[in-house]
């Protein structure tokens, strides 16, 4: 039971920033298509914009671990 | 040949080397720690600096700082004109970050935040790169053992006529590695985020005035200002200035958990990306021991790079929001 809700949690956690990082590079794609020259700006402005978004999913995997091991 | 014989020579030569590999040479399976350990057996830590407990992630980080102070140092002997060889890579190493500082920022912040921003990209990339290295999680105390692999029970299960102990491994079996990634160690993020929460305050209070800098977070000028109305009789004004008031208290109380919050993502970031990373390392070794693991060594290089970028640029971000004077106080 202890080992489904660690699987539950990162499973049902990783799924948000999942959709949401697809969104971001879908944007960033779209940004880079119309305005390539703008490459680098896109690239660093994306990258931080998925750092918030995985942290969501850090922190489910947090959780998963240690309901996992301890 | 075809294409498609070269795919099925190459799946063909993937499936040989997970089979033999986990039948003939398996791992044991990895024991997960997320807090650092200490030397020694385990009631009494055995590495032990008066009142400091010498952790395995602490030899690590200072092993990194002492790579990285050795390189610099090396570097900027002996300084010419015209760089040569480590001077050379060094000089390449810091024009690139502080062009790329100051293109995010403006040019006299950029040089007053380079420092800081440098030095904590260089420590998280060393600490991450370094723990790549074969040495790491592989030295140290160990008890002879046998430990059960998957593969095992797969080819017990699907053929029985095979000695239920071909697959299983017996030998060392490590209890606490003597070096561990640093950055898989909760403290050292966490002390990193403070340095950079820290330092981001310090720059916000000294560009602009503490009074300034503190009207972020405390807004009680709408507030007053709709109760000073209040008292002269103005009731319509006043009543729609204290409404918006209490908001913007609000905002400001909201602004200001944000500032803390950044601590507590900042840390949970690197040390969940560093600790997962660690352990999909030592996972993919015990599920197949031969060559698999190469990609996710070239993965977790490039996801070291990637953390320590963000760690850096997030600082360097928030230093740039601290210092600019915000829109409501015209």
């Amino acid at each position: 039971m202890r080992l489904l809700g660690a699987g539950l949690a990162i499973g049902l956690g990783a799924l948000g920033p999942g959709i949401g990082i697809g969104i971001l590079g879908y944007g960033a794609m779209q940004a880079l298509g119309r305005n390539p020259e703008a490459r680098g700006a896109i690239l660093t402005n994306m990258m931080i914009a998925i750092a918030f978004t995985e942290a969501i999913a850090i922190y489910a995997l947090i959780v998963a671990i240690i309901l996992a091991i301890l | 040949m075809g294409l498609k014989s070269k795919v099925a020579i190459a799946v063909l030569v993937v499936f040989l080397l997970i089979v033999i590999g986990g039948l003939f040479f398996p791992v044991p399976q990895p024991e997960v720690h997320l807090s650092a350990n200490y030397g020694g057996p385990s009631p009494e830590p055995f590495y032990k600096l008066g009142p400091i407990y010498i952790t395995n992630t602490f030899i690590a980080a200072w092993l990194s700082i002492i790579v990285l102070i050795g390189f610099f140092f090396f570097a900027t002997r002996k300084m010419k004109l015209v760089p040569k060889g480590l001077q050379n890579l060094a000089e390449y190493i810091i024009e690139m970050m502080l062009n790329f500082v100051e293109g995010v920022t403006s040019k006299e912040n950029g040089r007053k935040f380079f420092p800081i921003v440098a030095t904590i990209f260089l420590y998280v990339l060393m600490n991450a790169w370094m723990g790549l290295l074969p040495f790491f999680n592989v030295i140290g105390t160990f008890h002879t053992g046998t430990s059960d692999t998957l593969l095992q029970t797969l080819a017990h299960t699907i053929f029985p006529a095979l000695s239920p102990s071909l697959g299983q491994y017996s030998g060392p079996i490590i209890d606490v590695p003597l070096f561990r990634p640093a950055n898989t160690d909760i403290n050292l993020p966490l002390m990193l985020a403070l340095v950079s929460f820290f330092s981001v305050e310090y720059w916000g209070i000294t560009s602009l005035s503490l009074r300034h800098y503190l009207g972020r977070f405390l807004r009680f000028q709408q507030l007053l200002q709709g109760l000073k109305q209040l008292v002269r009789g103005k009731i319509k004004p006043a009543l729609s200035a204290i409404l918006f008031g209490i908001l913007d208290v609000f905002v400001g109380v909201l602004e200001s958990l944000a500032e803390f919050v950044r601590i507590l993502s900042f840390t949970f970031r690197l040390f969940g990306n560093m600790t997962a990373g660690e352990i999909l390392l030592l996972m993919i070794a015990f599920l197949s021991p031969w060559m698999i693991g190469v990609i996710f060594y070239g993965l977790e290089a490039f996801l070291g790079f990637v953390q320590a970028f963000i760690f850096a640029v997030l600082t360097l971000v928030f230093a740039t929001m601290a210092v600019t004077p915000h829109e409501s106080e015209h």
